[in-house]
Protein backbone atom coordinates (compact mmCIF):
# COMPACT_ATOMS: atom_id res chain seq x y z
CA UNK A 1 0.00 0.00 0.00
CA UNK A 2 1.72 3.56 -1.06
CA UNK A 3 1.25 6.22 1.48
CA UNK A 4 1.85 10.16 0.39
CA UNK A 5 4.10 11.81 2.46
CA UNK A 6 2.90 15.24 2.87
CA UNK A 7 6.46 16.97 3.98
CA UNK A 8 9.00 14.64 1.94
CA UNK A 9 6.16 15.10 -1.19
CA UNK A 10 6.81 11.41 -2.38
CA UNK A 11 4.83 8.70 -2.82
CA UNK A 12 6.00 5.28 -0.85
CA UNK A 13 5.25 2.27 0.31
CA UNK A 14 3.88 1.68 4.08
CA UNK A 15 5.13 -1.51 4.44
CA UNK A 16 8.74 -0.73 3.87
CA UNK A 17 8.73 2.28 6.21
CA UNK A 18 7.41 0.15 8.83
CA UNK A 19 9.76 -2.97 8.05
CA UNK A 20 12.16 -0.40 8.17
CA UNK A 21 11.34 1.35 11.58
CA UNK A 22 11.22 -2.45 13.02
CA UNK A 23 14.70 -3.13 11.93
CA UNK A 24 15.99 -0.44 12.98
CA UNK A 25 13.76 -0.96 16.61
CA UNK A 26 14.84 -4.20 16.74
CA UNK A 27 18.77 -3.30 16.40
CA UNK A 28 18.95 -0.54 18.86
CA UNK A 29 16.62 -2.85 20.54
CA UNK A 30 19.49 -5.01 20.91
CA UNK A 31 22.35 -3.11 21.01
CA UNK A 32 20.79 -0.26 23.80
CA UNK A 33 21.11 2.61 21.49
CA UNK A 34 19.33 4.65 19.69
CA UNK A 35 19.13 4.00 15.80
CA UNK A 36 19.20 7.40 14.26
CA UNK A 37 22.27 6.82 12.97
CA UNK A 38 21.33 3.94 11.26
CA UNK A 39 17.42 5.14 9.96
CA UNK A 40 18.64 8.48 8.69
CA UNK A 41 20.75 7.14 6.37
CA UNK A 42 18.23 4.74 5.64
CA UNK A 43 16.05 7.58 5.00
CA UNK A 44 18.22 9.38 2.48
CA UNK A 45 18.95 5.53 0.72
CA UNK A 46 15.31 5.12 -0.24
CA UNK A 47 15.18 8.39 -1.82
CA UNK A 48 13.91 11.11 1.07
CA UNK A 49 15.41 14.02 0.51
CA UNK A 50 18.18 14.06 3.48
CA UNK A 51 17.10 17.71 5.19
CA UNK A 52 13.33 15.48 5.35
CA UNK A 53 15.22 12.84 6.79
CA UNK A 54 17.35 14.58 9.58
CA UNK A 55 14.64 16.53 10.56
CA UNK A 56 11.78 13.76 10.63
CA UNK A 57 14.45 11.61 12.65
CA UNK A 58 14.98 14.12 15.10
CA UNK A 59 11.18 13.95 15.38
CA UNK A 60 11.16 10.00 15.88
CA UNK A 61 14.17 10.03 18.24
CA UNK A 62 11.89 12.40 20.44
CA UNK A 63 9.31 9.47 21.18
CA UNK A 64 11.88 6.91 21.38
CA UNK A 65 13.57 8.44 23.81
CA UNK A 66 10.88 9.87 26.34
CA UNK A 67 9.52 6.36 27.33
CA UNK A 68 13.29 4.88 28.14
CA UNK A 69 13.84 8.32 29.98
CA UNK A 70 10.37 7.64 31.83
CA UNK A 71 11.42 4.18 33.05
CA UNK A 72 14.99 5.28 33.81
CA UNK A 73 13.67 8.21 35.81
CA UNK A 74 11.15 6.17 37.60
CA UNK A 75 14.24 3.58 38.72
CA UNK A 76 16.21 6.97 39.90
CA UNK A 77 18.27 6.49 37.02
CA UNK A 78 18.92 10.49 36.49
CA UNK A 79 21.44 12.74 37.39
CA UNK A 80 18.61 15.63 36.83
CA UNK A 81 20.99 18.88 37.68
CA UNK A 82 23.68 16.66 34.93
CA UNK A 83 20.94 16.49 32.70
CA UNK A 84 20.16 20.08 32.70
CA UNK A 85 23.44 21.17 32.33
CA UNK A 86 23.68 18.79 29.29
CA UNK A 87 20.35 20.11 27.74
CA UNK A 88 21.61 23.33 28.26
CA UNK A 89 24.64 22.60 26.26
CA UNK A 90 22.34 20.82 24.10
CA UNK A 91 19.74 24.25 23.60
CA UNK A 92 23.20 25.74 22.36
CA UNK A 93 24.44 23.52 19.96
CA UNK A 94 21.41 22.68 18.73
CA UNK A 95 20.41 26.39 17.93
CA UNK A 96 24.24 26.79 16.25
CA UNK A 97 23.53 22.89 14.13
CA UNK A 98 19.85 24.58 13.04
CA UNK A 99 21.55 27.67 11.70
CA UNK A 100 24.65 26.20 9.93
CA UNK A 101 21.61 23.23 8.26
CA UNK A 102 19.72 26.49 7.32
CA UNK A 103 22.46 28.30 5.50
CA UNK A 104 24.11 24.97 3.81
CA UNK A 105 20.60 23.90 2.59
CA UNK A 106 20.38 27.66 1.07
CA UNK A 107 23.30 27.09 -0.82
CA UNK A 108 23.14 23.60 -1.82
CA UNK A 109 25.22 21.88 0.46
CA UNK A 110 23.63 20.27 3.35
CA UNK A 111 23.63 16.45 1.34
CA UNK A 112 27.22 17.08 1.12
CA UNK A 113 27.29 17.98 4.96
CA UNK A 114 25.27 15.29 6.18
CA UNK A 115 27.41 11.96 4.18
CA UNK A 116 30.44 14.04 5.19
CA UNK A 117 29.41 14.27 8.92
CA UNK A 118 28.29 10.74 9.14
CA UNK A 119 31.23 9.37 7.12
CA UNK A 120 33.74 10.97 10.14
CA UNK A 121 31.55 10.40 13.08
CA UNK A 122 30.54 6.81 11.92
CA UNK A 123 33.88 5.97 10.50
CA UNK A 124 35.53 6.92 14.33
CA UNK A 125 33.12 5.73 16.74
CA UNK A 126 32.62 2.24 14.24
CA UNK A 127 36.78 1.73 14.30
CA UNK A 128 36.90 2.61 18.04
CA UNK A 129 33.78 0.08 18.94
CA UNK A 130 35.52 -2.47 17.10
CA UNK A 131 39.24 -2.17 17.89
CA UNK A 132 37.94 -2.32 21.84
CA UNK A 133 35.83 -5.11 21.53
CA UNK A 134 38.41 -7.07 19.91
CA UNK A 135 40.77 -6.00 22.60
CA UNK A 136 38.11 -6.70 25.37
CA UNK A 137 37.25 -10.70 23.87
CA UNK A 138 41.52 -11.25 23.68
CA UNK A 139 42.05 -9.66 27.42
CA UNK A 140 38.99 -11.91 28.56
CA UNK A 141 40.51 -15.17 26.70
CA UNK A 142 43.95 -14.51 28.23
CA UNK A 143 42.30 -14.19 31.35
CA UNK A 144 43.48 -10.82 32.08
CA UNK A 145 41.22 -8.47 34.92
CA UNK A 146 41.05 -4.74 33.75
CA UNK A 147 42.56 -2.95 36.76
CA UNK A 148 40.23 -1.23 38.49
CA UNK A 149 40.73 1.89 40.85
CA UNK A 150 40.59 5.66 41.61
CA UNK A 151 40.90 7.85 37.94
CA UNK A 152 44.30 9.61 38.16
CA UNK A 153 43.58 13.08 38.00
CA UNK A 154 43.78 14.82 34.86
CA UNK A 155 43.14 18.26 33.04
CA UNK A 156 39.27 17.97 33.79
CA UNK A 157 40.04 18.28 37.03
CA UNK A 158 41.70 21.80 36.98
CA UNK A 159 38.63 23.45 34.70
CA UNK A 160 36.88 26.17 36.25
CA UNK A 161 33.21 26.68 37.43
CA UNK A 162 32.54 23.38 39.14
CA UNK A 163 29.87 22.02 40.20
CA UNK A 164 28.38 19.28 42.70
CA UNK A 165 26.09 16.32 41.02
CA UNK A 166 25.02 14.39 44.17
CA UNK A 167 23.17 11.83 42.08
CA UNK A 168 26.62 11.46 40.27
CA UNK A 169 28.27 11.52 43.67
CA UNK A 170 30.82 14.02 41.50
CA UNK A 171 32.36 17.14 41.87
CA UNK A 172 33.64 18.65 38.72
CA UNK A 173 33.54 22.17 36.16
CA UNK A 174 30.51 22.91 34.54
CA UNK A 175 32.35 23.78 31.57
CA UNK A 176 32.44 19.86 30.14
CA UNK A 177 29.28 18.70 29.78
CA UNK A 178 28.14 22.32 28.91
CA UNK A 179 30.36 21.47 26.00
CA UNK A 180 29.57 17.43 25.49
CA UNK A 181 26.15 18.88 25.58
CA UNK A 182 26.98 21.06 22.97
CA UNK A 183 28.28 19.05 20.70
CA UNK A 184 25.37 16.72 20.80
CA UNK A 185 23.07 19.52 19.81
CA UNK A 186 25.36 20.31 16.82
CA UNK A 187 25.31 16.57 15.63
CA UNK A 188 21.40 16.25 16.41
CA UNK A 189 20.65 19.32 13.97
CA UNK A 190 22.98 18.69 11.66
CA UNK A 191 22.64 14.53 11.47
CA UNK A 192 19.57 13.34 12.55
CA UNK A 193 21.22 11.79 15.51
CA UNK A 194 20.06 11.28 19.41
CA UNK A 195 24.20 11.64 19.96
CA UNK A 196 23.82 8.32 22.55
CA UNK A 197 26.99 7.12 20.47
CA UNK A 198 29.17 9.93 21.21
CA UNK A 199 27.11 11.11 25.03
CA UNK A 200 27.73 7.68 27.03
CA UNK A 201 30.89 6.96 25.84
CA UNK A 202 31.90 10.72 26.93
CA UNK A 203 30.11 10.16 30.22
CA UNK A 204 31.75 6.88 31.08
CA UNK A 205 35.60 7.96 29.95
CA UNK A 206 35.32 11.88 29.93
CA UNK A 207 33.03 12.86 32.84
CA UNK A 208 33.41 9.15 35.21
CA UNK A 209 29.82 8.83 35.84
CA UNK A 210 28.57 6.18 37.63
CA UNK A 211 27.18 3.76 34.97
CA UNK A 212 23.54 3.19 36.57
CA UNK A 213 23.12 6.96 36.14
CA UNK A 214 24.36 7.13 32.50
CA UNK A 215 21.58 5.79 30.09
CA UNK A 216 18.62 7.31 31.99
CA UNK A 217 20.72 10.66 32.16
CA UNK A 218 21.78 10.89 28.15
CA UNK A 219 17.86 9.61 27.35
CA UNK A 220 16.64 12.35 28.84
CA UNK A 221 19.15 14.86 27.68
CA UNK A 222 18.57 13.53 24.31
CA UNK A 223 14.35 13.70 24.66
CA UNK A 224 14.70 17.47 25.55
CA UNK A 225 17.20 18.18 22.39
CA UNK A 226 15.97 16.74 19.86
CA UNK A 227 12.97 17.87 20.48
CA UNK A 228 14.62 21.15 20.56
CA UNK A 229 15.81 20.31 16.95
CA UNK A 230 12.16 19.43 15.52
CA UNK A 231 11.14 22.49 16.54
CA UNK A 232 13.90 24.80 15.20
CA UNK A 233 13.82 22.39 11.92
CA UNK A 234 10.40 22.97 11.63
CA UNK A 235 10.70 27.07 12.07
CA UNK A 236 13.76 26.97 9.41
CA UNK A 237 13.04 24.43 6.88
CA UNK A 238 9.68 23.23 7.50
CA UNK A 239 11.09 19.78 6.98
CA UNK A 240 9.67 17.93 9.71
CA UNK A 241 7.07 15.20 8.01
CA UNK A 242 4.71 14.04 11.20
CA UNK A 243 3.80 11.48 8.92
CA UNK A 244 6.40 9.38 8.41
CA UNK A 245 8.03 10.03 11.69
CA UNK A 246 4.60 8.08 13.29
CA UNK A 247 4.75 5.26 10.63
CA UNK A 248 8.70 4.80 11.64
CA UNK A 249 7.98 5.32 15.38
CA UNK A 250 5.26 2.30 15.03
CA UNK A 251 7.06 -0.05 13.82
CA UNK A 252 10.05 1.24 16.03
CA UNK A 253 8.42 0.49 19.19
CA UNK A 254 7.36 -3.17 18.21
CA UNK A 255 11.16 -3.95 16.77
CA UNK A 256 12.90 -2.47 19.96
CA UNK A 257 10.64 -4.85 22.14
CA UNK A 258 11.63 -7.45 20.52
CA UNK A 259 15.16 -6.64 19.55
CA UNK A 260 15.91 -6.40 23.55
CA UNK A 261 14.60 -9.60 24.19
CA UNK A 262 17.06 -11.10 21.59
CA UNK A 263 19.89 -8.51 23.00
CA UNK A 264 20.07 -10.59 26.29
CA UNK A 265 20.59 -14.25 25.09
CA UNK A 266 24.15 -12.19 23.55
CA UNK A 267 27.48 -11.41 25.18
CA UNK A 268 28.08 -7.86 25.08
CA UNK A 269 31.36 -8.07 23.24
CA UNK A 270 29.95 -9.90 20.21
CA UNK A 271 27.09 -7.49 20.57
CA UNK A 272 29.52 -4.53 20.54
CA UNK A 273 31.26 -6.39 17.33
CA UNK A 274 28.41 -6.57 15.40
CA UNK A 275 27.27 -2.78 16.04
CA UNK A 276 30.60 -1.86 15.31
CA UNK A 277 30.21 -3.60 12.03
CA UNK A 278 26.90 -2.60 11.47
CA UNK A 279 27.83 0.95 11.71
CA UNK A 280 31.37 0.80 9.74
CA UNK A 281 29.16 -0.61 6.67
CA UNK A 282 26.61 2.40 6.52
CA UNK A 283 29.61 4.80 7.00
CA UNK A 284 31.56 2.27 3.83
CA UNK A 285 28.44 3.01 1.99
CA UNK A 286 28.23 6.88 2.47
CA UNK A 287 31.97 7.55 1.57
CA UNK A 288 31.51 5.12 -1.57
CA UNK A 289 28.94 7.21 -2.67
CA UNK A 290 30.72 10.87 -2.08
CA UNK A 291 34.00 9.56 -3.98
CA UNK A 292 32.25 7.91 -6.68
CA UNK A 293 31.28 9.74 -9.98
CA UNK A 294 27.55 10.26 -10.17
CA UNK A 295 25.44 9.03 -12.61
CA UNK A 296 24.31 12.70 -12.53
CA UNK A 297 25.87 15.73 -11.89
CA UNK A 298 23.51 17.72 -12.08
CA UNK A 299 20.50 18.61 -9.60
CA UNK A 300 17.65 20.78 -9.32
CA UNK A 301 16.05 22.33 -6.13
CA UNK A 302 13.19 24.60 -6.70
CA UNK A 303 13.32 28.07 -4.76
CA UNK A 304 10.59 29.98 -3.70
CA UNK A 305 7.46 27.85 -4.29
CA UNK A 306 3.93 29.23 -3.36
CA UNK A 307 1.73 27.13 -2.84
CA UNK B 1 -15.86 19.77 -60.36
CA UNK B 2 -15.54 23.88 -61.28
CA UNK B 3 -17.77 24.41 -58.77
CA UNK B 4 -16.13 22.44 -56.19
CA UNK B 5 -12.79 24.41 -56.85
CA UNK B 6 -14.31 27.67 -57.15
CA UNK B 7 -15.46 26.96 -53.42
CA UNK B 8 -12.13 25.46 -52.53
CA UNK B 9 -10.82 28.26 -53.20
CA UNK B 10 -13.27 31.07 -52.06
CA UNK B 11 -12.95 28.67 -48.95
CA UNK B 12 -9.02 29.67 -48.65
CA UNK B 13 -9.82 33.03 -49.65
CA UNK B 14 -12.21 33.78 -47.10
CA UNK B 15 -10.19 31.77 -44.61
CA UNK B 16 -11.91 31.67 -41.15
CA UNK B 17 -15.30 33.01 -41.29
CA UNK B 18 -15.86 30.32 -44.48
CA UNK B 19 -13.64 27.42 -43.24
CA UNK B 20 -14.36 26.62 -39.87
CA UNK B 21 -13.20 23.68 -38.12
CA UNK B 22 -14.81 23.45 -34.92
CA UNK B 23 -13.06 21.48 -32.12
CA UNK B 24 -14.43 20.09 -28.37
CA UNK B 25 -12.34 19.14 -25.89
CA UNK B 26 -12.81 17.93 -22.36
CA UNK B 27 -10.53 16.67 -19.13
CA UNK B 28 -11.81 13.22 -17.20
CA UNK B 29 -11.29 15.21 -14.82
CA UNK B 30 -10.73 18.98 -14.08
CA UNK B 31 -9.15 18.26 -10.23
CA UNK B 32 -6.35 16.36 -8.76
CA UNK B 33 -6.15 15.43 -5.30
CA UNK B 34 -3.22 14.35 -3.37
CA UNK B 35 -4.50 12.40 -0.82
CA UNK B 36 -2.25 9.95 1.57
CA UNK B 37 -3.18 7.00 -0.95
CA UNK B 38 -2.04 9.15 -3.86
CA UNK B 39 0.93 7.30 -6.16
CA UNK B 40 0.83 9.27 -9.33
CA UNK B 41 -2.50 9.32 -11.39
CA UNK B 42 -3.25 9.50 -15.43
CA UNK B 43 -5.59 12.26 -17.06
CA UNK B 44 -7.15 11.92 -20.35
CA UNK B 45 -7.95 14.59 -22.32
CA UNK B 46 -9.99 13.84 -25.44
CA UNK B 47 -12.24 15.64 -28.09
CA UNK B 48 -13.87 15.98 -31.42
CA UNK B 49 -13.22 17.74 -34.68
CA UNK B 50 -15.84 18.88 -36.49
CA UNK B 51 -14.37 19.18 -40.38
CA UNK B 52 -17.01 20.77 -42.15
CA UNK B 53 -16.08 23.26 -44.54
CA UNK B 54 -18.90 25.63 -44.27
CA UNK B 55 -19.94 28.32 -47.09
CA UNK B 56 -21.63 30.80 -46.88
CA UNK B 57 -25.19 29.76 -47.99
CA UNK B 58 -24.94 26.84 -45.11
CA UNK B 59 -24.11 24.35 -47.16
CA UNK B 60 -21.45 21.44 -45.63
CA UNK B 61 -19.27 20.16 -48.29
CA UNK B 62 -16.55 17.52 -46.62
CA UNK B 63 -13.33 17.71 -47.97
CA UNK B 64 -11.44 14.04 -47.71
CA UNK B 65 -7.73 14.03 -47.28
CA UNK B 66 -6.77 16.65 -45.18
CA UNK B 67 -4.70 15.80 -42.33
CA UNK B 68 -5.19 17.08 -38.90
CA UNK B 69 -2.52 17.08 -36.39
CA UNK B 70 -3.56 17.47 -32.47
CA UNK B 71 -0.78 18.81 -30.02
CA UNK B 72 -1.69 18.82 -26.20
CA UNK B 73 0.64 20.56 -23.43
CA UNK B 74 -0.16 20.47 -20.20
CA UNK B 75 1.95 22.87 -17.96
CA UNK B 76 1.45 23.56 -14.16
CA UNK B 77 2.79 26.93 -12.60
CA UNK B 78 6.03 28.44 -13.11
CA UNK B 79 8.67 29.58 -10.45
CA UNK B 80 12.31 29.85 -10.31
CA UNK B 81 14.47 26.36 -10.05
CA UNK B 82 18.37 26.07 -8.62
CA UNK B 83 20.48 24.04 -10.93
CA UNK B 84 23.71 22.71 -9.09
CA UNK B 85 26.30 20.80 -11.16
CA UNK B 86 28.51 18.29 -8.54
CA UNK B 87 32.62 18.38 -9.21
CA UNK B 88 35.23 16.88 -7.69
CA UNK B 89 36.61 18.64 -4.83
CA UNK B 90 39.46 16.43 -3.48
CA UNK B 91 38.93 13.21 -3.78
CA UNK B 92 34.62 13.74 -3.31
CA UNK B 93 31.82 14.86 -5.47
CA UNK B 94 30.44 17.95 -4.20
CA UNK B 95 27.93 20.58 -5.50
CA UNK B 96 29.49 23.65 -7.09
CA UNK B 97 28.66 25.46 -10.16
CA UNK B 98 24.86 26.55 -9.84
CA UNK B 99 22.64 28.71 -12.23
CA UNK B 100 19.04 29.73 -11.24
CA UNK B 101 16.67 29.20 -14.05
CA UNK B 102 14.08 31.79 -13.99
CA UNK B 103 10.22 30.81 -14.24
CA UNK B 104 10.09 27.38 -15.27
CA UNK B 105 6.88 24.97 -15.02
CA UNK B 106 7.12 22.70 -12.09
CA UNK B 107 5.65 19.94 -14.60
CA UNK B 108 5.66 19.84 -18.70
CA UNK B 109 4.14 17.39 -20.86
CA UNK B 110 3.22 17.37 -24.66
CA UNK B 111 1.65 15.08 -26.67
CA UNK B 112 1.24 15.05 -30.13
CA UNK B 113 -0.51 12.60 -33.00
CA UNK B 114 2.55 12.36 -35.38
CA UNK B 115 6.68 13.28 -34.68
CA UNK B 116 6.37 17.33 -33.66
CA UNK B 117 9.09 17.87 -36.36
CA UNK B 118 6.42 17.04 -39.25
CA UNK B 119 3.60 18.82 -37.46
CA UNK B 120 5.69 22.43 -36.70
CA UNK B 121 8.97 24.06 -37.56
CA UNK B 122 11.05 24.58 -34.94
CA UNK B 123 10.21 28.49 -34.81
CA UNK B 124 5.83 27.60 -34.93
CA UNK B 125 7.24 25.14 -31.85
CA UNK B 126 9.15 27.81 -30.04
CA UNK B 127 6.18 30.25 -30.21
CA UNK B 128 3.99 27.64 -29.17
CA UNK B 129 5.96 26.42 -26.36
CA UNK B 130 5.61 22.98 -27.80
CA UNK B 131 8.12 20.49 -27.65
CA UNK B 132 10.68 20.45 -24.51
CA UNK B 133 13.60 20.89 -26.71
CA UNK B 134 11.81 24.23 -27.70
CA UNK B 135 10.91 25.75 -24.28
CA UNK B 136 12.27 29.35 -23.40
CA UNK B 137 14.67 29.13 -20.97
CA UNK B 138 15.87 32.25 -18.77
CA UNK B 139 19.08 31.94 -16.57
CA UNK B 140 18.83 34.98 -13.62
CA UNK B 141 23.32 34.76 -13.54
CA UNK B 142 25.12 35.49 -17.17
CA UNK B 143 25.54 32.53 -18.94
CA UNK B 144 28.00 31.24 -21.97
CA UNK B 145 26.48 29.49 -24.57
CA UNK B 146 28.24 26.20 -23.54
CA UNK B 147 27.49 26.58 -19.65
CA UNK B 148 23.56 27.66 -20.93
CA UNK B 149 23.19 24.50 -22.81
CA UNK B 150 25.09 22.17 -20.16
CA UNK B 151 22.50 23.82 -17.17
CA UNK B 152 19.42 23.13 -19.66
CA UNK B 153 20.41 19.67 -20.61
CA UNK B 154 20.81 18.65 -17.20
CA UNK B 155 17.99 20.70 -15.74
CA UNK B 156 15.78 18.66 -18.14
CA UNK B 157 17.53 15.12 -17.53
CA UNK B 158 16.81 15.82 -14.12
CA UNK B 159 12.66 16.67 -14.86
CA UNK B 160 12.41 13.64 -16.85
CA UNK B 161 14.01 11.33 -14.60
CA UNK B 162 11.71 12.55 -11.78
CA UNK B 163 8.55 12.02 -14.77
CA UNK B 164 7.86 15.78 -14.23
CA UNK B 165 8.59 16.49 -17.81
CA UNK B 166 7.79 14.37 -20.47
CA UNK B 167 7.12 14.59 -24.61
CA UNK B 168 5.49 11.81 -26.03
CA UNK B 169 5.22 11.86 -29.95
CA UNK B 170 2.52 9.81 -31.80
CA UNK B 171 0.52 9.16 -29.03
CA UNK B 172 -2.72 10.64 -29.42
CA UNK B 173 -4.70 8.18 -30.92
CA UNK B 174 -7.63 9.31 -33.19
CA UNK B 175 -10.79 7.80 -34.34
CA UNK B 176 -12.28 8.02 -37.66
CA UNK B 177 -10.54 11.09 -38.01
CA UNK B 178 -12.96 12.83 -35.47
CA UNK B 179 -12.50 11.35 -32.00
CA UNK B 180 -9.21 11.93 -30.54
CA UNK B 181 -8.12 10.68 -26.89
CA UNK B 182 -4.62 11.92 -25.33
CA UNK B 183 -3.27 10.38 -22.08
CA UNK B 184 -1.14 12.11 -19.98
CA UNK B 185 1.26 10.73 -16.54
CA UNK B 186 1.19 12.58 -13.47
CA UNK B 187 3.66 11.46 -10.62
CA UNK B 188 3.40 11.76 -6.97
CA UNK B 189 6.15 14.64 -6.97
CA UNK B 190 3.71 16.90 -9.17
CA UNK B 191 3.75 20.21 -7.53
CA UNK B 192 0.55 21.61 -7.05
CA UNK B 193 -1.45 24.23 -8.16
CA UNK B 194 -3.16 25.50 -11.14
CA UNK B 195 -1.92 23.77 -14.26
CA UNK B 196 -3.29 24.70 -17.80
CA UNK B 197 -3.95 22.35 -20.42
CA UNK B 198 -3.49 23.58 -24.26
CA UNK B 199 -4.82 21.39 -27.19
CA UNK B 200 -3.75 22.71 -30.66
CA UNK B 201 -5.47 21.75 -33.88
CA UNK B 202 -2.64 21.77 -36.90
CA UNK B 203 -3.63 21.55 -40.33
CA UNK B 204 -0.90 21.77 -43.22
CA UNK B 205 1.61 23.35 -40.79
CA UNK B 206 -0.56 25.97 -38.84
CA UNK B 207 -2.09 26.26 -35.89
CA UNK B 208 -6.12 26.78 -36.57
CA UNK B 209 -7.66 26.24 -33.63
CA UNK B 210 -6.86 26.46 -29.82
CA UNK B 211 -8.51 25.50 -26.48
CA UNK B 212 -7.43 26.19 -23.28
CA UNK B 213 -9.03 24.43 -20.20
CA UNK B 214 -7.63 24.37 -16.70
CA UNK B 215 -6.51 21.94 -13.81
CA UNK B 216 -6.28 22.28 -10.55
CA UNK B 217 -3.73 20.02 -8.29
CA UNK B 218 -4.16 20.37 -4.62
CA UNK B 219 -3.40 18.13 -1.60
CA UNK B 220 -6.18 16.87 0.23
CA UNK B 221 -7.70 16.01 3.80
CA UNK B 222 -5.10 15.54 6.00
CA UNK B 223 -1.53 16.11 3.69
CA UNK B 224 -3.62 19.29 3.07
CA UNK B 225 -4.02 19.91 6.82
CA UNK B 226 -0.15 18.56 7.74
CA UNK B 227 1.02 20.70 4.83
CA UNK B 228 -0.67 24.44 4.94
CA UNK B 229 0.09 23.86 8.99
CA UNK B 230 3.57 23.50 8.38
CA UNK B 231 4.53 26.24 6.51
CA UNK B 232 1.86 28.79 7.74
CA UNK B 233 2.23 28.53 10.82
CA UNK B 234 5.94 26.62 11.51
CA UNK B 235 6.00 26.95 15.11
CA UNK B 236 2.66 25.47 16.30
CA UNK B 237 3.94 22.63 14.06
CA UNK B 238 7.21 22.20 16.09
CA UNK B 239 5.33 22.55 19.43
CA UNK B 240 2.28 19.97 18.17
CA UNK B 241 5.47 17.54 16.55
CA UNK B 242 7.18 17.19 19.94
CA UNK B 243 3.75 16.88 21.84
CA UNK B 244 2.76 14.05 19.33
CA UNK B 245 6.06 12.39 19.67
CA UNK B 246 6.32 13.10 23.50
CA UNK B 247 2.42 10.97 23.63
CA UNK B 248 3.40 8.31 21.24
CA UNK B 249 6.91 7.40 22.55
CA UNK B 250 4.96 7.84 26.04
CA UNK B 251 1.77 5.13 24.92
CA UNK B 252 4.31 3.00 23.48
CA UNK B 253 6.46 2.64 26.74
CA UNK B 254 3.21 1.93 28.42
CA UNK B 255 1.89 -0.56 26.29
CA UNK B 256 5.18 -2.47 26.06
CA UNK B 257 5.28 -2.03 29.67
CA UNK B 258 2.22 -4.20 29.74
CA UNK B 259 2.99 -6.72 27.27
Amino acid sequence: MQIYLPIAEMSINIFLLLFMGGGVGFLSGMFGVGGGFLMTPLLIFIGVPPAVAVATEANQITAASVSGALAHGRRGGIDYKMGSVLIAGGAVGSYFGSMLFTILKATGQVDLMISLSYVVFLGGIGGMMFVESVRSILRNRRGDKPIAGRRPRTWIDALPFKMRFRASKMYISAILPLAIGGLVGVLAAIMGVGGGFIMVPAMIYLLNMPINVVIGTSLFQITFVTASVTFLHSVNTQTVDVMLALILLTGAVIGAQVGARVGLKLKGEQLRILLAILVLVVCGKMAVDLVSEPDEVYSITPVGRSH
Amino acid sequence: MHIFRLLLCGGMFFSHQVRAERMVTDLSSHAIEITSQFSGTELMIFGAIERAITQSRGQNIVVEGIDYDIIVVVQSGRHDVVVRRKEMIGPIWANKAFRTLKDVQGYYAVTTTRPISQILTPEQQRLLGAGIDRLKIDFKEPVSKEEEKNFRAGFIRNMKAKKLYSQQEGTISVLDDILFRAILYFPANMPVGDYQVEVHLVRDGEVILSQQSSLEVGKKGLERLIYNFAHESPAYYGIMAIILALSAGWLGGFVTRKM
